[in-house]
């Protein structure tokens, strides 16, 4: 039988921003999108990374379990985890034996096949990423459509996961007020099912990765969001979700 | 007024038995930190003064010298900070930061720190000393030809054979709970019962400590008699509680200038006073937080006369008074208390400090809300150390202390013998040079043979290497044994040793430097391609290392396992010789801030370090190779067993505010997360660091910037900017775990 690997481009052993408590973060090489703003496009492409086998990574997520007492585990990143989706049902399968719970860091890009739904079904909990409020945004930004990001939600809400959803703010395209309702829109009810809605701001810290990779960066003249713009969008989200999120 | 009144009697009515008497009485708290209060007006008028005082000896470098009074108990008229509003009286000389002068190790010592400022010291102390024999005489007198040789090589170093040892803990909690009489009666007796014996050589130099012990007692009566105090008597208040445990500490530091003299675990022990105040109604807790600051004002005021060299070893003008506090009782009940908080809360109503050297005794057990305390006060302040109380409780109990950076030993019970350290990293380049030394050229260690140039072949280089471990074993014991015999007669620790059970353990603390760059070259040599290449004279000095090696510091077994090994193994070696007294034989991976001079002696290493740099500090992985991520650096450091480095692990560890989480809570949580984590897996000791390295890089350029800034260095914490250039690069190259 051929022995499943997958493509890892790195780890971090003390990913606190990650999900909830202190995490083990692995991040998978290889992902469907090309977001305008992405701050690792080193891990863009499939080609690359370094092939680990469940065991290893078990091994290595095993040497961090004294630190996950307080809430924490193991978050799957990249890249897009659910490119491969396989390895990471039978990754989750292992972790469960040795009481480690898992996190899954998706765009949503994946079409929901039953390969998916075995990897989503494995998991603790969702973090996904919302990236643009609308079809057309998602198309000339991300690179890709609106339905499978929805359908990876409702998937993880019928199934009862714990969920957090995050959105990058970037300057001139989505830092405003009537940008945040319309996320809102987007969302409705799916918003009750939802634990923590969280905003990032766009930085330009992955900026000499483009140089790195050769790959152009759509957005080098774009300057990074600031703490306070960032924090004003958050509270006025918060105060429009308060009532409503889980 | 009956000063036991209210206390539940036990033991320690009918003997000198503190533990019992603190494990019947103490309160365990399991609040939060809401109960504190902030630094009263006069508090904070004293601490302006001190402020201004320190400003002024900062510009300075030393605030004042007495170059005609010898350092005593009794050498100095009574010295206040503000005297009508000290509440904790007693300095170490007439005024605050005044140093004082201790030629009792060495008087060329002595003399030359008081130069090193603009000072000389008088004609009248060095009369006193003329006929005199110092420790470092005696040393001298008896050293022999091999020892001098890898004393200067720099392959031993450091080693206390020209200032005091240190390292010794009185136990001055017995004068606050019996009195000096109680605890002077206790004394004679000893010596009455060592006189009924026969006379051997051991028993007669034990019942002449006995007489300088009784002798001292004395002395700090009359001390405390010139601040007005009474303390053949027991302290029946807090304040006095606090009081006359601090006479018993400053009159051991008046006569004694070891690199460390901690204060021990006094915490949980106070506590009951304070506790019975407020219970009668005579304190409240604003009152009670003024008491604990004013006597950590105190302690921050400890200062130590030293010479340039000492700064090499021990920068940044530490005095260690470390302070342990809570940890779990034998019983299974945790030893937090009200006022292990009021302790921690100095550093916000004070300000952050260096010192006292506050020691956290870690345990899973204890309660949440201390544990987030903590460490949001190192997030904070960057203060505090930690240390296992699960990995230590079950070979010192539940009454041991830290001494100096993570050097246990049970209060009263146990003293040490310090030994500072031998440099390892060293000893592998002798073993390839057949005992020359790469630096000098000269023959130190027992001559052998050279390897050849090019690809070093492992199992030869390990063959090399554990000979000259062993030989560097037996020579660094001998070294000691000399050294503290020598101490022991010429500059015995009266006043301390009088406040220790007349029937002490001994311990001997032998250390490596070097750890992580040897475990790492050994891992080239294993693992990937090292030619050893010679220069004019013949000896191996530069490498070329082909291929990668994995490196300690990533929680990879392939070099773990190497770094293990050399501790177990230098620990073996080192036990099977014959310790002066009977000494227990420990070990400690702790190198102060010697790291810097010893890498500064050693030349390019295997492992890709160059002549003179730096080595990392104790325990740490090589600055910049742990690149795992900050757990796996921390699992690699837990591997190492402290069964066979009894003396202490140390690590230091930096982390940026920016990667333990968004927002308080979530750094808080995170650091208690981390703390639980790596003791949990046997880890002995953290540092912790939480800050951005672009702030240290700002306060090296412009040190008024940040004039109070405190780093956690190496089981100490210092002034960052009263660090030497070269020690500040060293810090700021240290990996700060960070990410995007």
């Amino acid at each position: 039988m051929r022995k499943l690997t997958a493509k890892i481009h790195s780890f971090e052993s003390f990913a606190t921003l990650d999900g909830p408590g202190t995490r083990f973060a692995i991040f998978f090489q290889g992902c469907p999108y090309r977001c305008a703003y992405c701050h690792n496009p080193d891990t863009q492409v499939f080609a690359g990374g370094t092939e680990y086998t469940v065991d290893e990574i078990v091994a290595k997520a095993v040497r961090f379990k004294p630190y996950f007492r307080h809430g924490g585990g193991v978050t799957l990143s990249g890249g897009e985890p659910l490119a491969q989706a396989e390895f990471i049902a039978a990754l989750e399968a292992k972790l469960k034996e040795h009481d480690i719970s898992c996190a899954i860091d998706t765009s949503g890009a994946m079409p929901l096949g039953s390969i998916v739904r075995a990897a989503l079904d494995g998991c603790d909990m969702l973090i996904l990423d919302i990236k643009m409020p609308d079809e057309d945004r998602y198309r000339k930004y991300i690179g890709g459509g609106l339905d499978t990001v929805l359908a990876t939600l409702d998937y993880a809400i019928a199934r009862g996961k714990r969920i957090w959803l995050r959105t990058v703010i970037v300057p001139d395209i989505n830092d405003s007020e009537t940008a945040i309702d319309e996320y809102i829109d987007l969302l409705g009810d799916r918003l009750k099912s939802v634990e923590k809605y969280e905003l990032l701001a766009f930085h330009t810290l992955g900026f000499d990765k483009y140089v790195k990779a050769g790959i152009a960066n759509p957005l080098e003249n774009t300057a990074a969001l600031d703490k306070d713009a960032l924090s004003r969008l958050q509270s006025y989200l918060d105060t429009a979700i308060k009532d409503i999120i889980a | 007024m009956d000063a036991w009144r209210g206390f539940i009697e036990g033991n320690w009515n009918d003997t000198i038995d503190v533990r019992d008497f603190i494990n019947r009485n103490y309160t365990p708290y399991e609040g939060d930190a809401s109960f504190l209060r902030g630094a009263t007006e006069r508090t904070k008028q004293v601490y302006a003064e001190v402020e201004e005082l320190l400003k002024q000896e900062r510009e300075k470098g030393v605030l004042d010298i007495d170059v005609d009074n010898v350092a005593s108990i009794l050498s100095f008229a009574p010295g206040y900070v503000d005297k009508g509003k000290d509440i904790i009286v007693g300095l170490q000389t007439d005024k605050p930061l005044k140093r004082a002068v201790n030629p009792f190790a060495g008087i060329r010592n002595a003399s030359q720190a008081c130069e090193a400022y603009g000072y000389k010291m008088s004609d009248r102390v060095w009369e006193q000393f003329k006929f005199r024999t110092t420790h470092n005489d005696g040393v001298f007198h008896v050293y022999s030809k091999e020892m001098r040789a890898a004393r200067h090589a720099g392959v031993i170093t450091g080693l206390p054979d020209a200032y005091a040892r240190g390292r010794i803990i009185g136990d001055y909690r017995r004068i606050a709970l019996y009195g000096m009489d109680r605890l002077i009666a206790s004394k004679q007796r000893d010596r009455e019962e060592l006189q009924s014996k026969t006379m051997t050589e051991e028993n007669i130099r034990s019942i002449e400590e006995l007489y300088k012990q009784l002798d001292f007692m004395d002395r700090l009566k009359k001390m405390a008699a010139q601040y007005g105090y009474d303390i053949s008597r027991p302290a029946e208040n807090a304040v006095e509680a606090v009081q006359w445990l601090y006479f018993g500490y400053l009159g051991a530091i008046k006569e004694q200038n070891g690199a460390a003299n901690s204060i021990g675990r006094i915490s949980t022990f106070l506590d009951i006073y304070f506790e019975r105040d407020i219970r009668e109604g005579v304190i409240d807790e604003e009152r009670a937080q003024e008491i604990i600051d004013d006597f950590i004002i105190k302690l921050r005021l400890v200062r130590h006369l030293r010479t340039p060299d000492y700064n090499d070893i021990f920068a940044g003008d530490p005095t260690w008074v470390t302070m342990s506090e809570s940890g779990i009782a034998e019983d299974g009940r945790h030893m937090v208390t009200r006022n292990a908080f009021r302790v921690l809360n100095t550093l916000y109503n004070l300000g952050s400090s260096a010192e006292p050297n506050i020691t956290v005794l870690w345990s899973e057990k204890l309660p949440e809300s201390y544990k987030k305390f903590c460490a949001k006060v190192s997030i904070d302040t960057d203060s505090i150390q930690y240390e296992n109380d699960d990995l230590m409780r079950p070979l010192y109990g539940d009454d041991y202390a830290i001494a100096c950076c993570v050097s246990a030993m049970k209060v009263g019970k146990q003293m040490q013998y310090f030994g500072a350290r031998c440099n390892l990293a060293k000893v592998l380049l002798m073993a390839l040079n057949g005992g020359r030394d790469e630096i000098s050229g000269e023959q130190v260690g027992p001559l052998g043979d050279t390897f050849d140039e090019g690809v070093l072949d492992y199992d030869k280089v390990m063959t090399a290497f554990k000979k000259y471990c062993s030989w560097m074993a037996g020579l660094y014991v001998n070294t000691m044994n000399i050294i503290h015999y020598m101490h022991d007669k010429y500059a015995y620790e009266r006043l301390m040793m009088s406040l220790h059970d007349t029937a002490v353990e001994r311990l001997m603390a032998f250390g490596v430097s070097g750890f992580s760059v040897l475990a790492d070259s050994l891992s080239a040599i294993k693992h990937a391609k090292v030619k050893a290449v010679k220069d004019e004279r013949g000896i191996i000095s530069d490498f070329v290392t082909e291929g990668d090696f994995p490196k300690y510091g990533n929680d990879d077994d392939r070099v773990d396992d190497i770094a293990k090994w050399i501790v177990e193994y230098f620990y073996s070696e080192l036990s099977k010789h014959e310790t002066y007294r009977g000494a227990v034989t420990t070990l400690s991976i702790l190198t102060i801030t010697s790291n810097v001079m010893y890498g500064r002696k050693t030349g390019s290493t295997p492992d890709g370090r160059k002549k003179g740099e730096p080595f990392a500090p104790g325990a740490n992985p090589m600055h910049g190779r742990d690149v795992s991520g900050a757990l796996a650096s921390l699992n690699s450091v837990a591997k190492l067993r402290y069964s066979c480095c009894r003396d202490g692990i140390s690590n230091t560890f930096s982390v940026t505010p920016e990667v333990l989480g968004k927002c308080e809570d979530d750094r808080v949580s995170r650091l208690v997360d981390m703390l639980d984590g790596y003791f949990m897996q046997d880890a002995h000791h953290l540092n912790v660091n939480v800050l951005n390295r672009q702030k240290l890089v700002d306060a090296m350029n412009d040190p008024n910037l940040y004039p109070n800034l405190t780093i956690r260095v190496s089981g100490y914490a210092v002034n960052f900017n009263k660090l030497s250039k070269q020690q500040q690069q060293e810090v700021i190259n240290r990996t700060f775990h960070a990410s995007i």
